[in-house]
């Protein structure tokens, strides 16, 4: 199956915010009051896409961006996150255990949290995969009234986003963000200002985050038997060498 | 009171503030106890009790290496109490991860689901192993008590070397990869912590730490106990600690030098600042003290000296779990005093718990005695309060038990109730306005506050019978409603009618049978319309279709006005737009004439580009 994705064309999105009404009745989510433990992004357990505005009328839409290799799903220690062949990825409510070690990792910091909830569970948008699985896109892209967020295979839409780019100079940044940021998204982005505000930082280079602990990780089986043997070499060392003073004390005796 | 008894009794108050701030953790969830936000998920919790907390457990790994590995056979006195604290310190982590977990109880997740790519996965199942190891390790002391346990502790003797070297083993991988942990977020954390070598680096520090917890341990026990320290051999460990330092703070900074972050740390900003405290703490300052021999077998030396690393590597722990993420995140977390209560309570159980062991078991040569332990003391009398106190026994299980209950009561009558109640949502931030009567309030906190007419609302929600609309039938704790609590969310209709209110005889103080018809079913849709006594709210003839007990939105106000006309007229004459799509009249950038209106004022998010009729909308030709 083709890695699917969304577009979404920056210059075109009106602001209207006819994608978080979709979303939000789509998933049945309530109303969001302000709360203290939000961030100022629009983002909540309640909402799974938010539009930014930024100065000169650009509208924004932050969702999950979809990760082609997520840190988030290197990071859940029980899985629970995890990725789809078909592209987006997906939380298992009954797996989770709530370390969010999720949200620490993931570079444009999108997952939020039950936090007023006894029985809490980390929400983040999941790009629909119960309607990609039955062959409809995403409710938001659905929604979108000036098709300036689409919905199609990820090679398609990055064609499509540099011939945009091609055939309109001057209108556009030369970048299709997400084409290769982290290993590349499945949420892609183009845009007449620097979407850099997206994530924490402005740059956030071509490595996977993934990679950048599997070193580590691969090896701990070498660490674990190395330090065994190790230790167990010492201490025959150290034995022996006391074995041997006992032995000169004893002839001198 | 002894220096024990005062220190239980202290320790005593805190765990009861725990119980009643756990209680209310688990109630409510993780939001009303604790300063976390979506921005810092990992707060105090993590970066004190399971980051700081396992690194402080790494005594016994450190002590057992040197004892059965390397074969110190002087260090033996150290052995016992070094693994019983490292095996309190596991079970405190896990305790305090268990406060901090979401859903604690899927804990044993771990277990069956497995994902090898995760450092916490790793991690966790170290902690499980290495807690269970310590058990192990740890159990044929207490099993010495009765002789018909003899069996089941000389077999687990049998096992004292492959648990003491599956111990070590399993230390050096989880000490290390609570390092890994962080390797994950090269853009979060500052780069004066971030290094790809952090498992190394934390690996080297927790072994120092190791060596300095179990100073600390020796000197604090016997200072509560008043007995001889065993101070030959802390110098000896002081020692040693010079040269793990030593190694730490070069690999260290070769590893800033050679990654070209040197500048950073005089670069003056308070990250700077904190790394060279911490550097200070940890490094400098302590391989100073410990250098010199007669300080480093003086009490006072040893005591600073252990102290310093110990607090200074619980800095560096909190700086990389989490503290030195905040520029980047731009949050501003400090944790809540419920947080610190149930941090600090954690530790107060394990300590508890280490005393209790200490004075039950044989863990020094000569075990402690104190006045509790008396049982058949008779009782004595106290001259200063002239009153007879009970057997030492009973008066201190008496004075622990009030000290848990009282402190327990007091947590409870200092929560942050509003923070229970209104489940964190945010003050609305509300001030007069000069003259009038009206206010300024900011009701969706985006700082910028909006006039707000005070006599306005009365006049139209009733006058004198309206003050509970706001400012008593809303959330509880709360002074005032936000704008939000009747002028819902723009895109969504909201459901103004509150049933509780109209039957209540505070409220409209309205039978049953006032709405609803005596033989029907009682259901929303039966009931009377609302224009039926509301009359002045429903505009005759309004082209805004009402739906039942149903307040249209914004949107669907101003939406009304102009699309239900049009669409009524465009079946009518064929020239009229329909305005069935948005883009119709919204566009992103408004026209001309509209941007000269809006110029110096904060646009308003969604309508100021609405591009009227007549202006730029094609009109059909007919």
């Amino acid at each position: 199956m083709s890695v699917k994705a969304i577009l979404t064309d920056v210059t075109k999105c009106l602001g209207c915010l006819e994608c978080v009404v979709a979303c939000k009745a789509t998933y049945s989510l309530k109303m969001d009051l302000p709360k203290t433990w939000q961030k100022n992004d629009g983002l909540s357990a309640n909402n799974w896409t938010s539009i930014l505005q930024k100065p000169g009328n650009h509208y924004i839409r932050k969702q999950c961006r979809h990760c082609l290799e997520p840190a988030c799903v290197s990071a859940c220690p029980v899985g629970a996150l995890s990725k789809t062949p078909e592209g987006p990825v997906i939380y298992d409510n009954d797996k989770c255990l709530g370390c969010r070690y999720c949200m620490m990792a993931c570079p444009y910091g999108i997952p939020r949290y039950d936090w007023d909830k006894p029985v809490p569970y980390v929400r983040k948008c999941i790009m629909c995969y119960d309607r990609i699985k039955e062959g409809k896109p995403p409710a938001c892209t659905q929604a979108c009234p000036v098709g300036a967020t689409i919905f199609g295979d990820r090679d398609e839409l990055l064609a499509e986003a540099h011939r945009r780019i091609r055939q309109n100079p001057g209108k556009y940044l030369n970048k299709v963000y997400g084409e290769h940021e982290v290993g590349g998204t499945s949420v892609l982005y183009i845009s007449d200002i620097d979407l850099g505000f997206l994530s924490y930082q402005p740059n956030l280079g071509e490595l996977a985050l993934p990679q950048t602990t599997s070193t580590a990780m691969k090896s701990v089986p070498y660490t674990f038997v190395g330090v065994g043997a190790f230790m167990l070499g010492l201490n025959w060392i150290i034995k022996r060498r006391m074995k041997l003073q006992d032995q000169e004390v004893e002839k001198e005796k | 009171m002894d220096r024990v008894q005062i220190t239980k009794t202290i320790l005593w108050i805190i765990t009861g503030l725990t119980a009643a701030v756990g209680i209310t953790r688990f109630a409510f969830g993780l939001g009303a106890v604790t300063n976390l936000t979506d921005a810092t998920p990992w707060g105090l919790w993590i970066g004190f009790d399971v980051m700081a907390g396992v690194a402080l457990a790494s005594g016994s790994f450190v002590i057992t290496a040197i004892f059965y590995i390397m074969k110190r056979e002087e260090f033996h006195p150290l052995v016992k109490p070094a693994v019983l604290t490292a095996f309190l310190g596991y079970v405190a982590v896990i305790v305090g991860l268990l406060f901090d977990l979401g859903l604690p109880w899927n804990i044993w997740h771990m277990m069956i689901y497995w994902n090898f790519h995760s450092p916490l996965f790793e991690v966790g199942w170290c902690v499980m192993l290495y807690t269970t190891v310590l058990l192990l390790e740890f159990s044929p002391v207490p099993l010495e008590e009765a002789s018909r346990y003899a069996k089941i502790r000389n077999f687990l003797m049998k096992f004292r070397f492959p648990l003491v070297l599956v111990g070590i083993m399993l230390s050096t991988l989880h000490q290390s990869s609570l390092g890994s942990l962080f390797l994950i977020m090269p853009f979060k954390l500052y780069p004066l912590w971030y290094s790809e070598i952090l498992p190394i680096l934390f690996f080297i520090s927790a072994v120092a730490l190791g060596l300095m917890m179990v100073s600390l341990e020796s000197l604090v026990s016997s200072y509560l106990y008043r007995r001889k320290t065993e101070s030959h051999l802390v110098a000896k460990l002081c020692k040693a600690a010079i040269w793990v330092l030593g190694l730490y703070f070069v690999i260290r900074m070769s590893d800033i030098i050679a990654t070209g972050k040197f500048g950073l740390i005089f670069s003056g900003t308070w990250e700077s600042v904190l790394f060279i405290i911490e550097m200070a703490m940890t490094v400098v300052i302590p391989i100073a003290l410990f250098s010199i021999p007669r300080v480093r077998r003086s009490l006072a030396g040893q005591w600073v000296g252990s102290l310093l690393v110990v607090l200074g590597m619980v800095f560096n722990r909190i700086n990389v779990g989490g503290l030195t993420m905040l520029r980047v995140t731009g949050d501003t977390y400090f944790p809540s005093w419920t947080e610190i209560i149930i941090t600090l309570g954690v530790v107060s159980g394990a300590a508890l718990a280490f005393l209790f062991a200490i004075e039950k078991f044989h863990i020094w040569k000569k075990r402690p005695r104190h006045p509790e332990s008396d049982r058949h003391a008779k009782p004595h009398f106290d001259r200063t309060s002239e009153v007879w106190l009970g057997a030492p026994g009973v008066a201190a299980r008496t004075r622990y038990s009030f000290a848990f209950v009282l402190s327990f009561a007091v947590a409870f009558a200092f929560l942050p109730g509003k923070k229970i109640h209104s489940g964190g949502i945010e003050e609305v931030p509300t001030r007069k306005a000069r003259g009038g009567d009206t206010l300024f309030v900011d009701g969706n906190r985006d700082g910028y506050g909006v006039t707000f007419k005070h006599d306005l609302h009365m006049a139209k929600n009733g006058q004198k019978q309206s003050c509970i609309l706001c400012h008593h039938m809303n959330l509880p704790m709360d002074k005032q409603s936000g704008c939000y609590a009747c002028h819902r969310d723009m895109y969504s209709p909201s459901d103004a009618f509150r049933h509780d209110w109209h039957a209540s005889s505070a409220g409209a103080n309205l039978a049953c049978h006032q709405c609803h018809e005596p033989d029907e079913e009682r259901m929303a849709f039966t009931a009377k319309k609302c224009e039926d006594c509301h009359k002045d709210l429903f505009v005759p003839g309004s082209l805004i279709e009402v739906e039942k007990h149903v307040a249209s939105s914004y949107t669907d106000a101003m939406h009304g006005l102009c699309v239900n006309c049009h669409k009524r007229k465009a079946m009518e004459l064929p020239d009229k737009p329909n305005l069935a799509r948005c883009a119709t009249c919204h566009e992103s950038t408004p026209p001309d004439y509209l941007q000269a209106a809006i110029k110096g004022k904060r646009s308003g998010p969604y309508f100021n580009h609405v591009v009227l009729p007549g202006a730029s909308v094609q009109r059909r030709e007919p």
